[in-house]
């Protein structure tokens, strides 16, 4: 600055720029400005330029690309939280710090596009999915304590199982500077000695702008990137985010999220009390047919002890029979006699009959 | 803790193969009045286990809103 005798200060231009950029910085160290975009560009895939304006008015903006969360195009409302500055060719600008489309129509304009390119890239293409672990024992939850979400989330996981660990990191959820939070807490706990098995990334509902914090390209891409397999429960059934798509699994809910990581012990305990309920009547059925097999084996076998008797029984009424014709008395029956003695003439023979025994004397013999 | 439920899967796994072997081909009348009572034992436990044990849930101390 040059010393003058006039009162008013004389500056140099540049030095004028310099106390105008002050001024502005001290006057307004951030300022968050509502428009519309217009002449969007981007130089050297670099350096971004547009304007916001309204229907009375317009700034030129600039920002580098790295800065650029979302995609923007012309025509699309967003609001910029930026640094106002005159350039050293005099020319009031904004440089801008964060960018957030504005609206319904924006926020989804803006998904739709980064949906594409991300698709371009691969990222939700189902190969890429892992699997998550069937009964995991140690995860790790990104999520607002404070959030009815997480508490839904608790609340479910304490009821259906135990004995997990659990660490959660307490992240903003919604609003500007909650996409970096929740990429420090996803890199956070890849960066841990002992791995969790699974990060579990939730909150409840909320309006679009709420959840658009899980539409930021570079969380997407840190979830995309975590060597830890992850699972996104965010809003309600019907809210879709890219955060969902890119997940290894996504859960409709933050309850849902719950249902999905870990059994309902109260299912395992009636389980297990139906099966011991159902070997009872298995054991007893075995029993019966035991029985029935054994009896059937005594029937056989009474039945050949009865044969047996039977045919001895035959044999021995045979035998009788056979006996019986042999029998001496049976021949006398039938009129023949038994004639005792020497057959002489002249001598005496005892003749018996069935009645009776006779002495007789033998008149003559004569040969046949 | 972890311990633990890993214990509880590990039970349940027995669990199952007895009840299969209830409906399997090895199945035997002397054995099972014995197979039975181990079942049975495995389910109380697995309904004591599952009962007792809580999550340890850990609030990291780590803040994350901003670069360190």
């Amino acid at each position: 600055m040059e010393k003058s005798i006039n009162p008013q200060p004389l500056y140099s231009v540049s030095d004028f720029i310099a106390v105008m950029n002050q001024t502005l910085e001290f006057a307004y160290p951030s300022v968050e400005i509502e428009g519309e975009i217009a002449s969007f560009k981007v130089n050297q895939e670099k350096f971004v330029f547009f304007d916001i304006k309204d229907s009375a008015g317009s700034i030129g903006c600039f920002m580098t690309i790295w800065q650029l969360r979302v995609p923007i195009e012309d025509g699309m409302r967003v609001v910029v939280s930026a640094v106002p500055k005159l350039t050293q060719w005099g020319k009031f600008s904004l440089t801008i710090k964060s960018i957030r489309p504005s609206g319904e129509g924006a926020l989804k304009k803006s998904f739709e596009l980064l949906k594409i390119k991300l698709e371009k890239e691969g990222l939700f293409a189902p190969e890429r999915k892992r699997q998550i672990p069937t009964l995991p024992q140690h995860i790790a939850v990104i999520s607002s304590t404070g959030a009815a979400g997480y508490a839904d989330f608790i609340k479910i996981l304490n009821d259906r199982w135990g004995g997990l660990k659990v660490d959660v990191a307490n992240v903003q959820i919604q609003g500007q500077g909650s996409p970096d939070q929740i990429i420090r807490a996803i890199n956070f706990f890849n960066q841990q000695e002992k791995l969790p098995e699974l990060i579990i990334i939730i909150r409840g509902g909320g309006s679009a702008d709420d959840l658009s914090t899980f539409n930021d390209e570079l969380l997407v891409r840190a979830i995309a990137g975590s060597r830890i397999p992850t699972l996104v429960g965010v809003g309600h059934e019907t809210d879709q985010s890219l955060a969902d798509m890119v997940a290894d699994v996504r859960a409709s809910t933050p309850s849902n999220a719950a249902v999905i990581i870990v059994p309902d012990k109260n299912e395992i305990i009636r389980n297990s009390k139906m099966y011991i309920d159902s070997l009872v009547p298995r054991i007893a059925q075995a029993i019966d047919q035991q029985k029935t097999e054994i009896k059937s084996q005594l029937t056989i076998i009474l039945q050949k002890i009865e044969n047996t008797v039977d045919e001895h029984l035959i044999s021995i009424i045979n035998l009788k029979n056979i006996l019986m014709q042999l029998n001496p008395n049976t021949v006398l029956d039938r009129g023949y006699a038994i004639v005792r003695g020497l057959i002489k003439k002249g001598l005496t023979i005892e003749i018996e009959t069935n009645k009776a025994i006779l002495e007789a004397e033998v008149k003559n013999v004569t040969s046949k | 803790m972890s311990q633990a439920n890993k214990s509880i899967q590990e039970k349940t796994e027995q669990l199952t193969k007895l009840v299969a072997w209830f409906d399997g081909d090895d199945f035997s009348i002397e054995e099972a009045l014995s197979k039975y009572k181990i079942a049975e034992k495995l389910a109380e436990e697995i309904e004591s286990d599952l009962l007792t044990l809580k999550n340890e849930i850990n609030i990291v101390k780590n803040k994350f809103d901003s670069e360190k």
